[in-house]
């Protein structure tokens, strides 16, 4: 869900700290003392309005990039697919996958002088999954833990499967075996909470979170306006060094013109560029060293309906795959900028990238693409139905795609441009057929968070009617991909885990159940001038708390 | 004429409903779930999305929403919008005081920029000062605001950083909002002030006046002002009202927190609640502001009856 808003086709790897700043090496030993050296300063920066800024339905890049900072949980996700430890000092799992103990740094506090226990977890983990919180990030995270559906039905207040042997030891026992639950603390969503938040649903808590993150709000969160972040002295981690942070709230349908005129004009410090105008602020400042460029842990695709029409078979969709020139595309309608991608995992995932997984987006072949489609019975003058959602800057290189598939095949490409909700409800609608955009970011940092939710046969879950309910819209079920990703969740060794799921992702590129297209390649500006340390986090937001004046 | 107000408020209400209810019915056909995704590629937990249709009774049939919208309306109440689950009014309430302070600037703008430029034309009629304020206003009615509006940005905020980028309801930040959207304005109020002068100054009564050896600012502002300034209100009238119902472009444009900016941000997400909101509103005061014209005609040329 994160940047999903927008421009979805960028998409990405490895973050690129800044290349930054050949500046006398003064800022480098104040990394870990509290605010001294070179503390203080205000960096300012637009945002637009976030969903919520409250952990209980923090989701998207804007909102996790205020929670985030104002909220610290067990662990964190680094911006190359790592996780490291936060509040958490040990972890243990049992070896059913189904008990896990995390043992909590002691006496660290809120802004309101609360203590950070491991109440404090349950507390925040049990306002999460409650029916009248209605929150959206409920279920990925906490929907695992036993007691999960007394909550979400309304019928307890309480977490069964969530207990304090002592102080600071939080037990999690969950309904099913999950080796990974520790990656899901890393979500903002999975923060502790003082008394003071309430029900989930608590406006004047909701407008001004009061957390123990390496930030506090100063005022209440004045919508469509702005939200001012100070520095927490108190904070229990390496603190910030950064004064102030301003955000000012921009809205969406100019954001990235605004930021970028507000960074030329000085006004801010951290901006996102409109597409166009991508290449000259490129030139413009990379000379000066405030251009970042990272491949992020998103990735976009086409999205083939495998279970009908004329997608159905792995050779029609291979057809397809080998038809696209992506290479062309990214030179003509990205100016360069964008990276062609080859598999279903982004390359920021590096323990389980294998590059060049996707045979056929290696390079166009329409030889290949020309027999595959007479073996699959795809036809020219076939219609292959092409859904888009309008507002995203998706137009040109949808119709390259189109022009592309028709020149090779002599398909009869309809392209449909709709609105977002309207899109997601024709992909949904039973009898859905041929392709749609689509674009998928990571909430964090594991391949399951792409393989599951995508593929998987458990997350197409139609309802009724017959409604895909889950994400895996291009209804892919494959009960060999299945049992591969079962086995990847119940093995407790990461690394044999992650060679179970390098397997999986194989089995579904060779049955091309995705067509992969490009990396999520993000762009920023960062005052360099002014500040050191500038970086894009995990969550493609810039990582406050080690930014330092020069 | 109490009798034609409460008249036209009357009508205002039938309009009002009328309004709404077509609103209604074209934002309930519209396919997509409003509350089935935050807008992103990710679908919602089944759970949530059977939660918050319930909590905004969209599961209802379509009059039944209505009803219980119309019932909330005449309480004064818009409901609760579909992102954030914060009250419409409380949203709204904001964003009202900053198009309405953005609408008054730039219609005075408007009038002291249109009305000095037009009179002027009018009476060196043909002069170099004519000719070029003919050739100008054209020019300016035919370039659109976002064209202006972005020009102006680049210019002096970006390169002479005279105002802020990020509006924050200061009159400076006020000025570059406020001068794009009456600058097309303007251009038209000249035009109209300078045709009707023209030929105000060509009247009968004019011609007496001056026979009777009255001082020229006396005809000036008796008897040729006040009635070539009919067609000037009858335009700002319409043109406020237009304003008040907030300026989409000119408000993405500069940010502005106004109403303009809630609709297009509320159409792009479904957010139907607001949008009913804000066009509920906007009617109304469409409405007010030409009752209002109405009446002013009458006051400034009492030859005009209201029935």
């Amino acid at each position: 869900m994160r940047g999903a808003k927008s421009a979805k086709w960028v998409v990405g790897a490895v973050i690129v700290a800044l290349a930054a700043t050949a500046c006398g090496g003064d800022n480098k030993d104040d990394k870990s003392s509290a605010g001294a050296g070179k503390g203080g300063g205000t960096f300012s920066l637009g945002l637009v309005e976030p969903v919520s800024i409250d952990p209980v339905n923090a989701q998207e890049s804007e909102g996790i990039l205020v929670t985030d900072n104002l909220f610290t949980g067990l662990y964190e996700p680094t911006a190359d697919g790592k996780v490291i430890p936060a509040l958490a000092t040990s972890k243990t799992v049992s070896d059913d996958g189904k008990t896990w103990t995390f043992k909590i740094k002691p006496g660290t506090k809120f802004t309101n002088g609360e203590v950070v226990n491991a109440e404090a977890f349950i507390r925040g983990w049990t306002r999460l999954a409650a029916k009248a919180s209605a929150s959206d990030v409920a279920t990925p995270n906490v929907g695992g833990i036993d007691g999960f559906e007394a909550l979400q039905k309304g019928t307890g207040t309480t977490f069964s499967g969530l207990s304090a042997p002592d102080e600071n030891t939080l037990q999690v026992k969950l309904a099913t075996p999950d080796f990974e639950f520790d990656v899901k603390t890393t979500h903002t969503s999975m923060s502790p909470v003082p008394k003071v938040a309430g029900a989930g649903k608590n406006q004047a808590y909701n407008d001004a979170p009061i957390g123990n993150g390496p930030f506090k709000m100063s005022g209440k969160w004045e919508h469509n306006k702005s939200i001012t972040l100070v520095r927490n002295d108190d904070y229990g981690l390496a603190k910030a060094h950064l004064d102030k942070v301003n955000i000012s709230i921009l809205n969406s349908a100019n954001a990235s013109q605004l930021e970028y005129q507000g960074f030329q004009s000085g006004q801010f410090d951290w901006a996102r560029m409109p597409t166009a105008q991508l290449t000259a602020a490129k030139a413009k400042y990379t000379a000066q060293g405030e251009w970042i460029q990272a491949e992020t842990s998103g990735m976009n695709y086409l999205l083939p309906i495998t279970d009908n029409g004329p997608l159905k078979t792995a050779k029609a969709r291979q057809a397809i795959s080998y038809a696209i020139d992506r290479d062309a595309i990214i030179a003509g309608v990205f100016q360069g900028m964008q990276t062609k991608s080859t598999t279903i995992l982004p390359p920021s995932f590096a323990d389980v990238y294998t590059k060049d997984l996707c045979v056929s987006c290696i390079k166009q072949d329409k030889e290949k693409a020309k027999s595959l489609a007479a073996e699959a019975g795809l036809k020219p003058g076939d219609e292959l139905h092409f859904g888009f959602n309008t507002g995203g800057g998706h137009e040109e290189w949808v119709q390259a795609v189109a022009q592309q598939v028709k020149d090779v095949l002599g398909l009869n490409v309809k392209i449909d441009a709709k609105p977002f909700k309207e899109l997601l409800a024709a992909q949904q609608a039973p009898g859905a057929t041929g392709a749609y955009r689509f674009a998928w970011g990571a909430d964090y940092p594991t391949p399951d968070n792409f393989l599951f939710p995508l593929l998987d046969s458990k997350s197409i879950n139609p309802d009724a009617s017959g409604k895909v309910q889950g994400d895996n819209r291009a209804r892919y079920n494959s009960p060999a991909f299945d049992a591969l990703v079962e086995k990847a969740r119940s093995t407790k060794d990461t690394t044999a885990r992650n060679e179970v799921y390098k397997q999986a992702e194989k089995l579904a590129m060779d049955d091309q159940a995705l067509i992969p297209l490009w990396n999520r390649t993000q762009f920023r500006l960062v005052n360099t001038k002014k500040f050191a340390n500038g970086a894009m986090d995990f969550h493609e937001d810039p990582n406050l708390a080690q930014i330092t004046l020069k | 004429m109490g009798r034609y107000v409460v008249r036209r408020l009357g009508q205002l209400v039938v309009v009002v409903l009328g309004a709404t209810m077509i609103l209604f019915a074209c934002l309930f056909v519209l396919p997509g779930d409003p509350v089935g995704s935050i807008g992103g590629d990710k679908a919602r937990d089944p759970a949530v999305v059977k939660e918050l249709r319930a909590h905004y009774g969209l599961d209802d049939p379509l009059v039944v929403q209505y009803v219980h919208y119309v019932e909330k309306l005449g309480k004064g109440d818009l409901g609760e919008d579909y992102t954030q689950g914060r009250s419409v009014n409380e949203i709204l309430q904001p964003k009202l005081v900053n198009t309405a302070k953005l609408a008054v600037t730039a219609i005075i703008f408007d009038v002291i920029l249109g009305l000095s430029v037009g009179v002027l034309a009018a009476m060196r009629r043909y002069s170099v000062w004519d000719v070029s304020v003919t050739f100008l206003t054209t020019l300016a009615v035919g370039v659109p605001s976002i064209v202006i509006g972005m020009i102006l940005q680049r210019f002096f905020v970006v390169e002479l950083g005279w105002f802020p980028l990020i509006s924050d309801g200061s009159f400076n930040s006020m000025v570059l909002p406020a001068v794009t959207l009456a600058i097309i304005d303007a251009a038209l109020v000249a035009q109209i002030a300078r045709s009707t002068m023209l030929e105000v100054l060509r009247a009968d009564y004019v011609k007496t006046a001056v026979a009777k050896g009255l001082p020229r600012r006396t005809i000036l502002t008796r008897h040729i002002m006040r009635n070539s300034v009919i067609p000037v209100i009858t335009y700002l009238g319409i043109s406020f009202g237009g304003l008040l119902g907030g300026a989409l472009i000119t408000e993405t444009i500069f940010n502005w927190d106004g109403i303009g900016l809630a609709l297009i941000t509320a159409i792009q997400s479904q957010n139907n609640p607001i949008i009913v909101g804000v066009v509920t509103y906007s009617v109304a005061v469409f409405i007010l502001l030409n009752l209002i014209v109405d009446l002013l005609y009458a006051a400034l040329d009492p030859r005009i009856r209201l029935s």
